[in-house]
């Protein structure tokens, strides 16, 4: 049993998007259907300004509100800390998405981000919403792996996948380790500054836990009661206030 | 029966759930629906098949990172960094991920073609129809061939752009040589980054950008590079910052460019300068380095009798500083630098003077301490004069070949090619009429003396017919069509050209091919790629091929080669000689097998395994003003003066020039080009830029790190995340200082039209402080106007390109895509 977790040094973090890519492609979504999203605020008045960003995949709650609202139970959470959906319970109701004060969860049956429509370019075969050529062999609809069905919600699973297969009582899963590699987050995996780390929050020698003793980590609105399992580090560690630029 | 099915659908969880579900749907009896439902469940928690991980290269920027392409049951789906190797580290930015689209986009040529409409035009439909390889390749090579018979084979050109290495763009000049044309090939370095290859090459005698020892610097000043954006290698430059930002001490970063964008945003210091006046405050923050003894001894020398005698205004005396490698610092001191101080940089830049003395001191007094550039600065009329006084800085700091400092890149140990073509020349190859004829686009004639490369005068020539006209052109990895400066002149310049495109995709140019030969993508190519300036030391690269090919194309090299197997005379001896480009490759690799890599790799086979093959160290290194090579162990080798020059500062003096002697060469040409007087033209110097367009607004275009060179405008994916800070995930943003727009009446979130002297485009405007107020940025990316693919069409934004007018600076050539100036109104 591990609890995981996921630390994100924001003073590392070049706001590529890497993250955002790698799991789009790792994972099948649809463009817009950003599981791993990285948010971009602006401050200040020319030439004082500044740009600070926020790299934001599921927090995989402790606590998580949008298990609590799931009037079908299809939203769960696993032993080892994922908070995942199982497809053949999701009716498409998007409490969660409502319930969830990070603004992670999906939806795609709704007019798509990019046209011309890829659910029509490549249509669903065997149930799923759309099938591209390209597609992850790795499916479970039960823990919302794999290219979902029409009328159900999404998410980040935390690779759930690559991460469950991990051998048992590691403490930390880091690319950096040649053994460990196909266990990570894609967008862990993939992270040029070495901006993500993750390991078990329950493993007193594992690095994330470290870097959060060190680093001051911090999790996104503590108020909520949420208990996030992802901490964030570094002084853009708190999603800045936002002006509209034609009210600023 | 839509409804019946969407409500099933909805009750999937009560059929997983027993009894409910069973009822529910009992209702639909045996439908069709109910067998997708169980179909449906039936599939998870699979993972059939076995994974196999290919070690290939990308090939969505010149930064060629290793990639592991994982492939189950015949099928690409996912690609990742290769963790063996030196640029990837198992790494990758957010464009390598998107290659799986990329080899399965629907809009890809499925094979040969030829066009049926002679009309072209935006609006025409070339009318392409399937041909055989044979009819394609027999077509080209026919046509060429009589061309050759006519005495006209310069009328031949081939323009190229990413070539890779010996197995594509290497092939070109042979063919050349062989057929007899002074065009092939035409590369696209003036409309990529020619600037501050020309300023280096002016000042320290390397004509090529810098390898960087970023890992062991403690100060960057970024001029223009986008470092965290457009400057490559990308994914190696954040792994690189993830490093600089944390380590002890922690690397200073100074970022000089006209908008706020993530490089400024992460830096420690952001500076918005005017557009083109780079090389000003790098002209003030020299003066302050030398009138505060700032600058490092070891490496420039110092007074003779060690007292510093530069002081603002006044001359030093002849023969009163021994400078060690560098060479003209006197004459620069006393004709130039001795007025640009900070307060004269100030008016020129708008950057305050307290900044720039700021930064002079810190650079000045960090060690290893370094100035980088790109286009920024470059891509201007004064673009090689602000490179030079931007590198001069690094002589200055004495980073040049310094630990933390910047080299060049070492090649690849590569075995000969299978024959020479200099045993094939029939007599029209050696000494036929097309020896005495320029270039199409006029490069290396007194046009453009120092300019290796012209592609942007190529159409607008052949539309004058000056010096003559083309009658074939083919295109590799290049699409001036769209991408060139007023492109809109070459829609009008090919349409009486024979244009034969090799893209896999329809871009513009395939929108005026009358026959396509399309290339295969790069996860199904066999094609080497030597590293792009990296670190110094030599690597080799090969992309191997992850799938077979999807569709009936043929790699680039192969196709070139077939073309000249249809030629006759001794050149189609010759390419029957080299075979093919796996040929040619097993033959670079033989090299391997006399110097293997560090990685175990001596030959074909074992590179193909590995993906790359690579021998550290880098060979040299000054250590406190001197230069020292390596002799296997350290670097232990002092070396002489002139093996200084021979290996490494390469210039007439053999030192580092700020009155440069390559410039010199041409000082008249220059001279009444820019209008300095011949005796200053080799000065490290400010020259005004002089900005096109006609507009009141500079117009500045850079890329996005989603920019995939071309590759990227039709991925959906990229599409959504290309200008993310102003909300562009369906269209790219003219960003506007709130004053500038509000003065002229446009609201944020605005439709704007764009004009310049030589074109207007539209797009949607966003406010933004972090413009500067005199400029407008829009990034280089969509309003593709080819009806060929179906995600680059309607997004929204017109092409920067058609408001930029064909101006290049004459040193380098490099197009002035950065100095234009435009009209923003509400569309």
């Amino acid at each position: 049993m591990a609890k995981w977790g996921m630390v994100i040094d924001l003073e590392k973090c070049t706001g590529c998007q890497a993250c955002s890519t790698a799991c789009a492609m790792e994972n099948n979504t649809l463009p817009g259907e950003s599981w791993q999203d990285v948010l971009y605020y602006k401050e200040g008045k020319y030439p004082n300004v500044n740009i600070k960003w926020f790299p934001r995949p599921c927090m995989h709650c402790e606590n998580p509100s949008c298990m609590h609202v799931c009037p079908t139970k299809a939203t769960y959470k696993d032993e080892n800390g994922f908070v995942l959906i199982d497809w053949n319970k999701c009716i498409g109701c998007k409490y969660c998405m409502i319930a969830c004060p990070y603004g992670v969860r999906f939806y795609t049956d709704e007019k798509p981000l990019i046209e011309p429509d890829m659910k029509k370019v490549y249509p669903g075969q065997d149930g799923q919403q759309y099938s591209p050529p390209y597609q992850n062999p790795n499916s479970d609809w039960t823990k919302g792996v794999g290219i979902q069905p029409k009328g159900v919600v999404s998410k980040c699973t935390f690779c759930y996948h690559k991460v469950s297969k991990a051998p048992a009582g590691v403490a930390d899963l880091d690319e950096d380790n040649p053994a460990l590699k196909e266990y990570v987050p894609a967008c862990v995996r993939t992270c040029a500054p070495k901006a993500r780390y993750f390991g078990d929050l329950d493993n007193p020698d594992s690095t994330v836990n470290r870097l959060i003793a060190d680093k001051r980590g911090v999790r996104l609105l503590e108020h909520t009661g949420n208990k996030p399992q992802v901490y964030y580090l570094g002084d853009h560690g708190v999603v800045p206030a936002f002006t509209r630029p034609d009210k600023s | 029966m839509d409804i019946l099915k969407s409500l099933i659908t909805r009750r999937r969880f009560l059929q997983a759930s027993g009894a409910a579900g069973a009822a529910g749907a009992a209702g639909l009896g045996a439908a069709g629906t109910f067998t997708t439902l169980k179909k449906a469940e039936a599939a998870p928690a699979s993972s059939g098949g076995t994974t196999t991980i290919t070690k290939s290269i990308c090939h969505q920027c010149p930064a060629r990172c290793g990639i592991d392409v994982y492939t189950t049951n015949g099928r690409v789906h996912a690609i990742y960094g290769n963790s063996d190797h030196p640029i990837a580290n198992g790494k990758l930015c957010p464009k390598g991920h998107l290659g799986t689209f990329i080899l399965y986009d629907p809009d890809r040529f499925k094979g040969p073609m030829k066009r049926t409409n002679p009309k072209k035009g935006r609006n025409e439909d070339p009318g392409f129809v399937p041909i055989s390889w044979d009819e394609a390749l027999g077509t080209i090579a026919g046509r060429l061939q009589n061309l050759r018979d006519k005495g006209e084979s310069h009328r031949f050109a081939l323009f190229y752009g990413r070539g890779w290495g010996a197995s594509c763009a290497g092939l070109q000049g042979t063919f050349g040589k062989l057929y007899g044309s002074p065009n092939v090939a035409i590369g696209h370095a003036s409309m990529c980054s020619e600037g501050s290859k020309r300023a280096k090459q002016a000042t320290d005698g390397n004509d090529s950008y810098n390898a960087y020892d970023y890992r062991n610097t403690n100060y960057l000043l970024i001029f223009g590079a986008g470092f965290l954006e457009a400057f490559r290698p990308y994914n190696y430059l954040m792994q690189m910052w993830g490093h600089m930002r944390t380590k002890s001490p922690r690397t200073t970063v100074t970022v000089v460019d006209v908008h706020a964008n993530t490089t400024t945003a992460a830096a420690d210091r952001a500076l918005y300068i005017k557009p083109g006046t780079d090389g000003a405050m790098a002209l003030a923050i020299a003066h302050v380095m030398l009138t505060e003894g700032l600058w490092n001894k070891e490496f420039v020398g110092d007074f003779k009798d060690g007292d510093n005698l530069f002081r603002t205004g006044q001359h030093i005396p002849a023969g009163s500083f021994a400078e060690k490698w560098t060479s003209g610092l006197e004459t620069w001191w006393n004709e130039e630098l001795k007025d640009r101080t900070p307060e004269w940089a100030e008016k020129i830049t708008s950057i305050p003077a307290k900044y720039i003395r700021d930064v002079a001191r810190e650079f000045g007094s960090t060690r290893p301490a370094m100035a980088i550039m790109e286009r920024g600065p470059t891509a201007h009329t004064n673009g090689t004069y602000n490179g030079m006084a931007i590198h001069a800085l690094n002589a200055l700091s004495g980073a040049l070949f310094a630990e933390g400092g910047l080299h060049y890149q070492m090649g690849p140990s590569y075995g000969s090619m299978p024959v020479s073509a200099d045993d094939y020349m029939d007599d029209w190859a050696k000494s036929g009429a097309w020896k005495s004829l320029p270039r199409i686009d006029m490069a290396k004639t007194e046009r453009w003396p120092t300019a290796g490369t012209m592609m942007q005068e190529a159409g607008p020539n052949h539309l004058k017919g000056d010096p003559y006209k083309l009658d074939t052109a083919m295109f590799y990895l290049t699409n001036p069509i769209f991408t060139a400066p007023n492109g809109q002149v070459w829609e009008e310049a090919m349409k009486d050209v024979f244009v034969i495109d090799t893209s896999p995709y329809g871009a513009e140019t395939a929108m005026y091919a009358d026959i396509i030969v399309p290339d295969h993508t790069y996860l199904e190519r066999l094609q080497d790629a030597p590293t792009y300036p990296f670190e110094g030391w030599p690597m080799a690269q090969l992309r191997v091929p992850a799938v077979k090919p999807v569709h009936d194309t043929k790699v680039y090299g192969d196709i070139l080669i077939e073309i000249g197997k249809r030629m006759k005379g001794p050149m189609a001896d010759y390419y029957k000689a080299i075979d093919s480009t796996e040929n040619v490759l097993r033959h670079l690799a033989k090299g391997f097998e006399k110097d293997p890599g560090d990685n175990g790799v001596n030959g074909f086979e074992s590179w193909k395994e590995k993906g790359v093959w690579y021998k550290k160290p880098y060979h040299w290194r000054q250590w406190r003003g001197d230069f020292y090579e390596w002799d296997g162990k350290g670097y232990n080798k002092k070396m002489t003066a002139d093996e200084v020059k021979a290996k490494l500062i390469k210039t007439a003096s053999g030192k580092f020039e700020f009155k440069s002697a390559f410039i010199e060469k041409h000082a008249d040409n220059f001279s009444q080009k820019l209008g300095i007087p011949a005796e200053r033209i080799g000065l490290i110097q400010w020259v005004p830029p002089k900005h096109t367009g006609g507009g009141d607004l500079h117009f500045v275009t850079p890329k996005t790190a989603m920019h995939a060179e071309g590759r990227g405008a039709n991925l959906p994916h990229a599409i959504a995340y290309q200008q993310p800070m102003h909300g562009g995930n369906r269209t790219v943003y003219l960003e506007i200082h709130p004053d500038t727009a509000r003065k002229r009446g446009i609201r944020n979130g605005d439709k704007v039209k764009i004009k310049s002297s030589v074109g207007s485009i539209e797009a949607y405007c966003k406010y933004f402080e972090g413009t500067r107020p005199d400029t407008v940025v829009m990034p280089f990316e969509h309003g593709h106007w080819s009806t060929l693919t179906r995600w680059t069409q309607n997004r929204g934004s017109g092409h920067s390109g058609h408001l930029t007018e064909n101006v290049s600076d004459p040193i380098s050539g490099l197009a002035c895509y950065y100095t234009g100036t435009v009209t923003v109104e509400r569309a």
